[in-house]
């Protein structure tokens, strides 16, 4: 191996190996997972879409929010260790502090934040679907109240439904029996 | 009471579980497993067969992980890692140990006092026996497994831990974490879930025709 680059692994080790905070694991995992997880998601095929999509953009956004939170927790509840512990057991309890942090973060703080965040994102993003729906929905109700002679045809197909003109009786459609 | 909170806070078993990466990820995939679906399912939000099929699904996926994890990228990037960090490093900077368990131990040994580090290292295995000069047949003591220049190490009052063998170790447990949790993991998941949720019931009603809502409502309204 380069020497350069085995004094930089050397150094990662080093320093992994005096301070190995439990936020570097569960940050790699969530920001690798944030990519690679709704990735596999949408790749299955056994899936319908609009699962799929509901699914993948869940993941993604949970990730997401998992990475601030994590930090945030882990390093909180470490400096919460510090102010309150004796001097002699501040290294041993922030650490220790730290995994709580994160176990609080994974347990209920993560899903709890992602349950309120997610429902207001998924419905901006599904927003514009449901506009031009009720768009769809207000030019239908123009053109069967009379206001408009114009019809989209590509909006939908109109149900034909048999004309009472079928049944009324005329002298333009031929000579009647003892018609007039 | 805060006594006891201290006392809890910098225990040597949480203290264990903290310095460990597996351990750490063990822990918390368990409690994703746990926290995640119940989330899912008290969301009023979501209709019912997409909660449950959302929070089965998610349970499913977290406890593969785990499985996963636990069977395969455990045992494979540690044993890894340590050689590799034998081939890389000198043996001054990671020490004389044999297998990655043999160095674990060592970190125990230095988190007990001289005096009891002493004394197990003066203990004798069960069943393990060593020929003496003699010939004689005699129990292993538990300081023969080590090197001469380790056991030097422990006799001493504050023991080198060999912090870059350990950051190596904790490197690759990381990577593999990385790699098992969310590359492996979810491929294996994927295989394995399908068949899971139609076995309990959640797929039927996914494969049921559906009406259409859109073409309810337009029919509605021409």
């Amino acid at each position: 191996m380069n020497n350069a680059l085995l004094d930089k692994f050397r150094n990662i080790c080093l320093k992994l190996g005096k301070n190995n905070k439990p936020t570097y694991v569960v940050m790699a995992i969530a920001a690798v997972k944030g990519i690679c997880r709704p990735t596999f998601t949408m790749m299955d095929k056994k899936e319908e879409p609009k699962t799929k999509k509901y699914t993948a953009i869940r993941e993604g956004l949970t990730e997401i929010i998992a990475i601030p939170v994590y930090w945030g927790l882990g390093e909180g509840s470490a400096k919460l260790a510090n102010k309150f512990l004796p001097d002699e057991l501040k290294a041993k309890g922030a650490k220790n502090c730290m995994l709580i942090g994160v176990c609080a973060a994974a347990l209920f703080v993560i899903p709890g934040l992602c349950s309120l965040a997610i429902k207001p994102l998924m419905e901006k993003f599904y927003h514009n679907k449901k506009g031009a729906l009720a768009q769809k929905f207000d030019e239908i109700s123009t053109v069967s109240s009379g206001k408009s002679k114009t019809l989209n045809t590509q909006l939908y197909s109109p149900v034909k439904r048999p004309s009472l003109q079928t049944f009324v009786n005329s002298n333009q459609h031929g000579m009647r029996v003892g018609g007039v | 009471m805060m006594n006891g909170i201290t006392r809890i806070l910098t225990s040597n078993s949480l203290n264990n579980i903290t310095s460990n990466t597996n351990s750490q990820v063990i822990m918390e995939t368990t409690l994703k497993a746990i926290g995640r679906p119940g989330f899912i399912l008290i969301d009023n939000d979501i209709d019912d067969n997409t909660k449950k099929y959302a929070a089965a699904k998610e349970f499913l996926y977290q406890a593969t992980c785990l499985l996963v994890y636990i069977a395969l990228v455990v045992p494979v990037f540690k044993k890894g890692t340590f050689k590799i960090a034998q081939k890389l490093f000198k043996p001054e900077e990671i020490g004389k140990f044999s297998n990655s368990k043999q160095y674990a131990h060592y970190l125990k040994l230095c988190d007990t006092t001289l005096n009891n580090r002493q004394k197990t290292l003066g203990k004798e295995i069960k069943g393990v026996y060593k020929t003496d000069k003699n010939g004689n047949k005699v129990h292993k003591l538990v300081e023969d497994d080590y090197d001469p220049l380790i056991v030097k190490e422990l006799n001493k009052e504050n023991p080198d831990k060999f912090p870059i063998l350990k950051g190596a170790v904790e490197f690759g447990n990381i990577v593999g974490s990385v790699f098992g949790l969310a590359i492996f993991a979810p491929q294996v998941s994927h295989l394995f879930i399908h068949p899971a949720l139609n076995a309990l019931g959640f797929e039927k009603h996914k494969n049921a025709p559906k009406v259409d809502e859109t073409q309810q409502k337009l029919d509605k309204n021409v």
